[in-house]
């Protein structure tokens, strides 16, 4: 799984700035993420949207050492994307722990494509990835 | 499904006297019931069956292999958004949730989709935009003299051998001819695709488009799109409203389960409630 989630994380930072390859499918361009950068915090989940186009992910985390917490979006594929990666609408829960890995949004506000996310209590990791999806017959 | 190809047409003279006034007389042209040599037939097409995902990382490849015949005006416009992908502007085409249409939805789509054969009929459903289908008449009808405009056009095809030959016609003059979620301009009308899609092997489905455009493009644009066979249950297709994004599941004064409007970025990104989008 780190494996995969390296080559993901290796793919966005030679493709994103040309072709806007993002873990988030149709309806907006992904440029507005920032692919150079990748921010890891940990937190807890508020909310999971399991939600058409795009599922989102809020994680409440102190953005410095005893800063104020603050709530980030994580955005991600479309539920049936995800769905045959493996994640269900349960995936996550209010009050999960997780260590969180995301390319920031270029405007600095609260948001971000997601990348993977470990569960801090159970070391479960859990990624996205489109690009899995390109060959027939998958299981 | 050449079965269908008769039409019972049937004439109506609207019978109000000797007096009808000529153009009072509507042609009706009723779709025949399939018998069950409509239904046997369908057995001798090639099996599409199971959900296709798309080859997206092929899509990006042919914005390269093969380039769009842009014409100067449209050419101008395209790199303006190229430019602005570069630099991270947020403008996406389909920020709107309106349908990608034809062509886009074959050239630039994320999503599964999957084809549902019926007599006189090829049916391509996807994953997205709530109301994203294509309706392909096989029974043998041509185009309507006068057709409404629409997202995905008016479709028909014809099977030779085991390819689909698809013409569609009457789409949008809005909708994008699009590379990418990010670049892409308006067909601006007398738009024609004509497509033929086959088995590449027995897991790869194979589009080949030629799009006549004649107000965007120099010449017609010939580009092939690829889509992989999946059969596990799981890539089945689910509905995929794009509206719902803007929205959140709340309760309303009266303790209902309502929706309730999310922020969002200009560019469509979910930003949490109490984010202030003022710049960190």
């Amino acid at each position: 799984m780190n494996n995969r989630s390296a080559s993901i994380i290796c793919a966005f930072g030679l493709l994103g700035t040309i072709a806007g390859i993002a873990p988030v499918a149709a309806h907006h361009s992904f440029a507005m993420f920032d692919f150079s950068k990748t921010m890891t915090v940990k937190g807890t989940v508020t909310e999971f949207r399991w939600t058409n186009p795009h599922v989102a992910l809020l994680v409440q985390f102190e953005p410095q050492p005893g800063a104020a917490p603050e709530v980030w979006s994580m955005e991600l594929t479309s539920p049936g994307n995800l769905t045959r990666g493996g994640w269900t609408r349960h995936s996550f829960k209010p009050g999960d722990r997780v260590e969180l890995e995301f390319n920031p949004l270029r405007d600095g506000k609260h948001g971000g494509a997601f990348n993977k996310a470990t569960f801090l209590d159970t070391g479960q990791v859990i990624t996205s990835n489109l690009r899995a999806a390109e060959k027939p017959g998958l299981e | 499904m050449t079965l269908l190809a008769r039409e019972w047409r049937v004439v109506l003279a609207l019978v109000l006297g000797v007096a009808a006034p000529a153009a009072g007389a509507v042609d009706v042209v009723i779709n025949p019931p399939p018998a069950a040599k409509d239904w046997a037939a369908l057995a001798s097409l090639p099996d599409w069956s199971g959900v296709w995902t798309p080859n997206v990382t092929d899509q990006q490849r042919r914005i390269h292999s093969d380039p769009v015949p842009w014409n100067k005006a449209a050419a101008a416009q395209v790199a303006k958004l190229e430019a602005a992908e570069r630099r991270g502007d947020p403008r996406g085409l389909f920020v709107n949730c309106l349908p990608e249409s034809m062509p886009s939805w074959m050239l630039i789509t994320h999503n599964a989709l999957e084809f549902l054969f019926t007599p006189g009929r090829v049916t391509i459903l996807g994953e997205s935009d709530g109301n994203r289908l294509r309706r392909i008449y096989t029974d043998g009808r041509g185009h309507p003299a006068d057709p409404d405009p629409t997202f995905h056009g008016h479709s028909i095809g014809h099977w030779e051998n085991d390819t689909l030959v698809v013409d569609t016609v009457a789409i949008l003059p809005e909708a994008y001819i699009a590379v990418s979620e990010a670049v892409g301009v308006p067909n601006n009308g007398d738009l024609h695709v004509i497509e033929r899609i086959r088995l590449e092997n027995p897991d790869v489905l194979r589009d080949d488009l030629e799009i006549v455009a004649p107000n965007v493009l120099t010449k017609p644009w010939k580009t092939s799109r690829f889509l992989f066979r999946q059969r596990a249950r799981k890539y089945d297709i689910v509905e995929g409203v794009c509206l719902q994004g803007n929205y959140s599941e709340g309760k309303d004064a009266s303790g209902n389960a309502v929706f309730v409007p999310a922020p969002q970025t200009e560019g469509g990104n979910t930003i949490p409630p109490e984010d202030s989008g003022k710049p960190r």
